[in-house]
């Protein structure tokens, strides 16, 4: 199917655009300072100035949720950078080592997995401290294992295929059979799957922050955000619900990228 | 009943009403419920109190955490009772006592017919074991010494009724030290179990106005009324049963849920309300309780050992770039008072430095060129390559901590230096807490009405504030007061008041005449209770008792 | 068949001894142990000889291998140990914890396939008329969107609204299956969304096959044949992600029971966590592998009685 861009696509790409240009631009969506407010100002609902209020030290929210998506994303990315490294050398040992090494390999993966992420991903922040890096090496760590599985089953169904076979055939080498066909074709997979857990990694990230893992304040982290914020939700919804919402449509465009990369497959 | 309601039928109220106000002498009454006076008093019913912590340990010398005060005060009785108006020590479990003149051998004669809830009596013997295992601890059980006890020796049961206590130094503040919650009596049985099992409410058997009758660990406690409890203190008068038949205690961790369910009338009486919240709960008609906590004030304390506030100047320094003012202002209410010294005002020796205390960013500043810390471009301070950043970790237990420290981080950043808010697991913040290195500040606040506190806090084999080399810490490597250390063992053990009271004097002027500490403001427990409570009391210390209170819905 | 429940079952404790083993070595190499956090408390004010005889008195000193050997030991004859911070044995704590945890599931769960049905249904039906299919299109974009909810913070507003301001429901002194009413549905919203988005893919395909159509062509109605034929058959595929789904509901449990303070494992393992007590982290995780285990295993045998297209012997029909 040839690609053509139609007004709807623009459309469709046009959350990929605003959180891209949040995160790397942040002061042209906005003109004030995300760490230091006006006390004097504090707790004022949405206005012209401070189009999504102010919180209790008369920090703009607004700023403050544009600044975060920084924090987020790379987080997130990092997180899932993290995964990738652990995850391609070992899912492709699995896939072209001997019997027993694909045997050891899986069933350590077997036992990752089964313990659930968030216990796995709380007990390595209790072990390495708070901040925003390590909780970002945390969710990496913890969501290695699936990344291995997915890219062994690839290199194996890759392995079992004809061209390899014929490859080998035509006397290619062990390691030129690796970089040319079975890198680059059970790569694009796991990029799907990449982006596909890049919302994950969002959501766990945000969570481990609300559980006051994160980075300290005053860093304008969205979980951290909503923590300090909802002791106030009562007399000042806007502290919290502009940073849920923030979480919701960095998910959810997250989500959009990876069916754009998987559907070209 | 139906003489009460003709009683209160609109024709007859107003003259009776006169002749109930001149009989009643309870100015409790009057204070708390002034609009429900004509309301009789009503016996049974269940409170239920939300709670922000769960208890950890019901081992009463742990009672300074707020959730195990909050049950201990309740279920123990101790030997004396602190007025909470004159701070007098008066009879309690003990009717009268001797103490020699230079405070070593205190003798106390103990009131009959008490018992335990178990039954058993209340005579010299359980007394002089509970005193033996909160002075000296017991390693066996792993249970801790107590910090109000000082330089205790042993015990000598003297008759039925009689118990002696020898130390060897004088102890002028045990007898204070009997009425505090860490010193609440328990069966000689509850003392034979180790320390793991005092988290267990129904373990601890006293022979106070409540029993612990059912408990989900770390979520919620019943306390049940004794009936045939008849030995309250005499602040409290009358004797007899408590009047609540139950109090149902809910551990609701975050502030917003304990507000938003007290405002929707989901519960009768609340712990801590932060000072945000205080409008909404007034607005709705609901009453707030603010018992001062007495004792060392919320204060920002130095570790000196850390060489980067090894220097008095930068000290000094960062207590003139602190606005206090700004602080109380923003975040907090009129019920939290600015400190005037690291002792609160309402404790006994205290010394008014607000002088000494004010605000001058330009004079900070001055001090810190002075002490070589230069700015530099960044807007940071360096000296040697070094930048000024300085640790500390967010305090739970205290009202709106990280608030706090987040403002307190806006202000220094104006005279270049870094504040760095620490956040972990409550593990992570023990450990942490005992490296200079890593926290060259901490956060603290010790209530007692004692100037013993002094000692609690400051101490370096007491709680250790200032983390000088002798305490708990591995990590300390040189810095000591000798002279500070000196003149808190003297307040510990001085028999004559008035020289006592010089040295509590003392104390305070050399704390801040080093700048070891920044005081912020005098720390009270916020309680909400709704209109239905009537007759609310508090210890010296801000604790709740439960004991006098009523609802008046059945 | 029973070869193969042989080896399943034997790989199910290796991976459990495994998972074990880790969550060990993990808690072990943490800075400090529970027994120095609990009694470095300035509170305690003890001295450093104090705390050293305390943690002699709990074994703290032992080495890592014979801590190791003693706790396999006393967990292989089903002593989980006492927790070092309540002082309490870890299984009465997780006996009085599950309760909660369980129901939380058991209403998460329920709500989340509910939601998932009636949104497939409400994209299917509508996705056969003409002017429906916008809608159809935007209803099935709905579970991109509830899967990236935050649960705390959908939760801390359905507190605000629910129970403070609307005074629906109580959040605090309830107990039972009120207790867990309201988190439970507001858990089931995100965890819908997975449920949704496998159940609507299956549910597509199956609507593409020729015995659809053959149906149609017999005058049957849309309804009907999404109820008696489209759905039974799209459904026990969806059941592969329950292992997913059993992940995120305890996920969800953690988040869950620390914002409404119900009294379950989630809630006992953020604190554990947050006291390092490792021996109530341990028993914890332990469970919820075995639970995880376990769910996997029900759900490879429970599929192929559910789909009458599964044959006995595991392997899939072609269409």
């Amino acid at each position: 199917m040839p690609h053509h861009f139609t007004p709807l696509k623009l459309v469709a790409a046009l959350p990929v655009i605003l959180l891209g240009l949040a995160s790397l631009w942040p002061s042209l969506l906005c003109a004030q300072n995300p760490l230091t407010g006006f006390p004097a100002e504090y707790l004022s609902p949405p206005s012209i100035n401070h189009w999504f209020g102010t919180d209790q030290f008369g920090r703009d929210v607004l700023a403050r949720v544009v600044y975060g998506s920084f924090s987020t994303l790379s987080s997130a990315i990092l997180a899932v950078g993290i995964s990738l490294l652990w995850a391609i050398p070992a899912g492709l040992l699995a896939g072209l080592g001997s019997v027993h090494v694909e045997r050891a390999i899986l069933a350590c993966a077997d036992i990752v997995l089964s313990i659930p992420e968030i216990f796995l991903s709380l007990s390595i922040i209790t072990l390495i401290g708070p901040g925003a890096a390590h909780v970002a090496l945390a969710v990496g760590a913890s969501q290695a294992a699936g990344f291995v599985r997915m890219i062994h089953t690839e290199v194996a169904r890759i392995r079992a295929s004809e061209y390899i076979e014929s490859a080998a055939g035509m006397g290619a080498t062990f390691s030129q059979i690796i970089l040319r066909h079975v890198l680059p074709n059970s790569l694009n997979p796991a990029l799907a799957l990449a982006s596909l857990r890049l919302g994950t990694a969002i959501l766990a990230i945000s969570t481990i922050c609300f559980l006051g893992y994160g980075p300290p304040p005053p860093s304008p982290e969205w979980g951290l955000m909503i923590t300090e914020g909802r002791d106030y939700l009562s007399t000042a919804w806007w502290i919290t619900t502009f940073p849920g919402l923030a979480i919701i449509f960095a998910a959810w465009t997250t989500n959009l990228v990876s069916h754009a990369i998987r559907r070209p497959l | 009943m139906y003489f009460q309601r003709h009683i209160f039928s609109a024709k007859l109220s107003i003259p009776l009403m006169l002749v109930w106000s001149t009989f009643c002498v309870s100015p409790a009454l009057f204070c708390a419920t002034p609009a429900h006076a004509e309301i009789s008093v009503h016996h049974g019913g269940t409170l239920l109190y939300l709670e922000k912590q769960a208890h950890k340990s019901l081992y009463p010398p742990a009672g300074g955490f707020y959730p195990n005060g909050g049950i201990l005060a309740q279920i123990t009785d101790r030997l004396t009772w602190q007025n909470t108006q004159t701070l007098a020590i008066e009879p309690w479990l003990a009717t009268s006592w001797q103490i020699n003149a230079d405070s070593t051998i205190y003798t106390f004669e103990l009131r009959s017919g008490i018992t335990f809830s178990d039954g058993t009596p209340v005579d010299a013997a359980s007394i002089a074991l509970n005193f033996d295992t909160y002075g000296k601890g017991s390693k066996a059980l792993h249970l801790p010494p107590s910090e109000v006890i000082n330089n205790y020796d042993h015990s000598e049961v003297v008759g039925p009724l009689t118990v002696r206590f020898y130390f060897s130094k004088p102890s002028p503040g045990f007898l204070q030290g009997t009425s505090v919650i860490g010193s609440g009596i328990v069966s000689p049985r509850t003392l034979h179990m180790p320390l793991e099992q005092w988290g267990e409410g129904h373990n601890i058997i006293g022979s106070g106005p409540f029993v612990v009758q059912d408990e989900v660990p770390g979520k919620s406690t019943t306390l049940q009324a004794r009936h045939d409890y008849n030995w309250g203190p005499g602040e409290l008068a009358p004797q007899g049963p408590a009047k609540l038949e139950q109090i149902r205690i809910l551990v609701v961790p975050e502030d917003s849920i304990r507000i938003g369910a007290f405002l929707s009338g989901q519960a009768d009486f609340i712990r801590e309300v932060e000072a945000y919240d205080e409008n909404q709960i007034t607005r709705s008609g609901n009453l707030l309780y603010a018992p001062s906590t007495r004792g060392v004030n919320d204060s920002i304390v130095f570790r000196p050992d850390n060489d980067k506030v090894a220097d008095v100047r930068v000290r000094l320094a960062l207590l003139r770039a602190t606005d206090r003012q700004e602080i109380l202002h923003t975040l907090f209410s009129p019920r939290y008072p600015l400190a005037r010294s690291i002792l609160a005002g309402n404790t006994q020796g205290f010394q008014d430095h607000s002088s000494e205390l004010y605000y001058s960013p330009t004079e900070a500043k001055y001090l810190l060129d002075k002490a070589g810390w230069l700015l530099a471009s960044d807007g940071w301070r360096y000296k040697n390559g070094k930048i000024l950043s300085l640790g500390i970790h967010v305090s739970a237990p205290h009202p709106q901590s990280r608030s706090m420290l987040v403002l307190l981080a806006q202000q220094w950043r104006k005279i270049g230096v870094k504040l760095n808010i620490l956040t972990g697991s409550p593990a992570m913040v023990v450990l942490d807490d005992l490296d200079p290195q890593t926290t060259p500040l901490y956060q603290a606040e010790v209530g007692r009405a004692d100037p013993d506190v002094l000692k609690s806090a400051y101490y370096p084999t007491n709680r250790n504030v200032l983390l000088q080399k002798g305490g708990q810490s591995q990590h300390v490597q040189h810095f000591t007061d000798p002279e500070c250390n000196q003149l808190l063992l003297a307040v510990a053990s001085e028999t004559d008041p008035l020289r006592r009271l010089r040295y509590v004097a003392d104390i305070q002027s050399l704390i801040l005449k080093n700048s070891y500490s920044i005081p912020i403001f005098e720390e009270p427990q916020v309680y909400a209770g709704s209109t239905h409570v009537h007759d609310m009391r508090f210890e010296a210390v801000g604790r709740p008792v439960f004991y006098r209170a009523w609802l008046d819905t059945p | 068949m029973t070869r193969y429940l042989f080896t399943r079952t034997l790989h199910a404790i290796f991976v459990l001894w495994g998972a074990f083993t880790l969550s060990f070595i993990l808690l072990q190499v943490m800075p400090g142990d529970a027994v120095l956090v609990k009694f470095q408390d300035p509170e305690l004010g003890l001295n450093p000889q104090q705390i050293a005889d305390m943690r002699a008195t709990y074994g703290a000193d032992e080495s890592a291998i014979t801590q190791y050997i003693h706790v396999l030991g006393r967990t292989l004859h089903g002593n989980l140990g006492y927790s070092i911070e309540t002082g309490l044995p870890v299984g009465h704590m997780l006996q009085a914890a599950y309760p909660t945890t369980l129901r939380l599931a058991i209403i998460s769960f329920a709500g989340a396939i509910i939601l998932s049905i009636t949104f497939c249904t409400l994209a299917l039906l509508l996705s056969e008329h003409v002017t429906g299919r916008y809608i159809a299109s935007f209803i099935s974009a709905i579970p991109g969107i509830t899967s990236g909810i935050p649960v705390f913070w959908l939760e801390i507003v359905a507190i605000q609204l629910v129970s403070f301001h609307w005074k629906l429901i109580p959040v605090v002194g309830l107990s039972g299956w009120s207790a867990v009413f309201l988190p439970g549905l507001a858990l089931a919203i995100p965890i819908s969304a997975p449920l949704a988005q496998v159940f609507m893919t299956t549910a597509k395909r199956v609507q593409q096959l020729p015995f659809i159509d053959v149906l149609r062509a017999r005058g049957l109605s849309p309804f009907r044949i999404l109820c008696s034929h489209i759905i039974p058959n799209a459904f026990p595929p969806t059941l592969t992600v329950s292992g997913l789904v059993f992940g995120e509901i305890l996920a969800g449990a953690v988040v869950t029971e620390t914002v409404f303070g119900l009294d379950g494992l989630g809630q006992l393992a953020q604190q554990a966590v947050a006291s390092q007590d490792v021996a109530v982290l341990q028993a914890i995780i332990l469970i919820s592998v075995a639970g995880f285990i376990s769910i996997g295993l029900l759900s490879e045998f429970i599929q192929p009685l559910l789909d009458p297209r599964i044959g006995r012997n595991g392997q899939q029909r072609k269409y």
